[in-house]
Parts: C-alpha cells; structure tokens; sequence
C-alpha cells in the first residue's frame, strides 16, 4: 500500500467517526426529547457522550489526513471545492459545539429536577423544543454532508 | 476523497449514497451497541431497552439498505469498464461484510425485538451487545477495505 492510499484510509476513516458520531449522537438527543420524565430524557442525553470522542475524532482525522492528501495527491490548497469545504467544516464544528452546549444544559436540568421529583417543568419542556438548538443542531448536519457531497463531487 | 478506481462523474451520486449509506450505519450500530450496553449496565433497563427494535428499524436497516444499493449500483456502472471489478479482493470483503453481515444484520433486530419486548431482560440485551460489537468490527474492516483497497 502506498503512502496516499493509507492518508486516504485515515481521512475516510475520520469520516466515519464524523458522521458515525454525529447520527449517534442526534439519534440519542432525538430519543431524549420523546422522554416525558426527567430521569429517562438526562439518560439518554447522557449518552450523547459516548458519540462526543467519535465526533472529535473525526473532526481531527479529516482535517489533518485532507489537509495531507490535498498535499499529497497534487491539488492545490485554493482550489475552490478545498476551500468551501474547509469553509463548511468550520461552520459545521461551530454550530455542533454551540448547538451541544445548549443541549448539554438542557441535559444538566432535566439531572437537576430528576435528582429533586423526577416531574417535568415547563422550562424543560421548551428547553427540548427550543427551535435554536434545532437548527444548530440541523444546520451543522447539513454542514458535514455538505462536506461529504464536496469530497466526492469535487467540483471545480 | 473518491477512490481512484471510481471515474469522477459517472458514480457520484451512488458513491455519496454509498458512503452516506455506509457512515449512517457505523453510527446507527454504536447507538444499538450503548444502548444495549446502557439497558446492561441500568437498575432500570426498560427505558433504553425499549428503544432497541425501533433503532434498529428505522435506523440500522434503511442505513444497510442504501449502503447495499447503492454499491450494486455503482458496480453496474463500473464493471463494464473495469473487467473483473466484482472479483478484485477489497469488493469481496465488502459482499462479505453486506451478504454475510446482513445474517448477522438480521439476528441483530431479533435480538433487538427480544430485547425491547423484555425491556432489557433476559439474554436478549448482551447478545445485541455481543453481536452489534462484532458488527461494528466488520465494518472496520470493510471501509479498510474499500478505501485503502490493499493489493488492488
């Protein structure tokens, strides 16, 4: 095996880890909000964690191993479809990271009021239809396969 | 990202699908894996239990299903150009890993069924457990396979 065909496994591999873990964790974070008890939504949002090394993961991998293949394979760093995508994957890694903080509060009441009566209150309710944690959430998902679209299409 | 045997343009949108196909399912697994692992570990399996059948039907399956269809697709469209494509090592792995693996695919929504039936009771949540992790490694080895494509 040639040196770009192992680049090229780290990357894909990053890849997977990227978009592995994201559907890991808005699978989690989807069946949190159908919960109607505090307890059971903090549980499954708990389990967001497990996807976060997986997310993290992929978003080293893809950058450093692209980055290296970009190098490697002859393109140039300003082509257009680089460019965008790098572009994406920032957006992409911002909107994740606010969109999971928010999710992460939202997490740390529901452990509050599960600790306390184990009842729902209004402010958890809103806080898991929050139309804003949805469209980061969303709007970083559409980012990344954005970015996978680019990686395959290559358009020039 | 395309792999050089692919000529850009042609298959592009079966391998977006492939691979899209492909990504879902790893991800769709690991959230079968830590539930089941979660139902184990939990003095009350039944919340996460529940969930094991729906995940693996509305997310493991249509996942495996577009991963599956997509790779015959992009086969059809390629193997005219590339005699012997089907035989070459790195797409066998990959019919082992769907053909075979789908067995292993289909015992994993039994044990899955049997598991949110008994809410996380029973043997039923480790075989998932035991099986979705072997799954998992399969899959490992497929995208080794097919993106690396070792002695191609």
């Amino acid at each position: 095996m040639s040196r770009t065909d192992w680049l090229l496994f780290l990357h894909i591999t990053g890849a997977f880890l990227l978009v592995g873990g994201s559907v890991a964790a808005a699978t989690f974070t989807i069946l949190a909000r159908r919960r109607e008890r505090p307890s059971q939504i903090a549980e499954f949002l708990r389990l967001v964690r497990v996807a976060l090394p997986l997310i993290y993961g992929g978003v080293l991998l893809t950058l450093v191993f692209g980055l290296w293949l970009v190098h490697d394979t002859g393109y140039s760093y300003g082509d257009a479809w680089i460019v965008a995508a790098l572009v994406l994957w920032v957006a992409g890694n911002a909107l994740g990271g606010i969109g999971g903080s928010r999710e992460e509060k939202t997490r740390e009441l529901a452990e509050r009021l599960a600790a306390a009566d184990d009842v729902a209150t209004p402010e958890l309710g809103a806080r898991l239809r929050d139309p804003v944690s949805l469209a980061l959430n969303f709007g970083s998902g559409l980012a990344v396969l954005a970015v996978l679209a680019l990686m395959i299409w290559k358009p020039s | 990202m395309t792999p050089a045997v692919f000529q850009h343009g042609r298959g592009d949108l079966a391998l977006f699908l492939h691979v899209l196909g492909a990504t879902t399912l790893f991800g769709a697994v690991v959230v079968l894996v830590t539930l089941a692992i979660a139902a184990r570990r939990s003095a009350d399996p039944q919340p996460t239990a529940r969930v094991l059948f729906r995940v693996w039907l509305f997310a493991v399956l249509p996942a495996f299903i577009l991963l599956r269809v997509a790779a015959e697709w992009i086969l059809s469209l390629e193997k005219k150009d590339i005699p012997g494509l089907d035989n070459k090592g790195w797409v066998g792995v990959g019919f082992l890993v769907t053909d075979v693996g789908f067995l292993v695919l289909l015992a994993l929504g039994v044990s899955a069924f049997f598991a949110s039936r008994r809410d996380g009771h029973g043997r039923a949540t480790t075989i998932t457990a035991v099986l979705g992790s072997i799954y998992l490694a399969a899959l490992v080895a497929a995208w080794f396979a097919m993106s690396a494509k070792p002695g191609m």
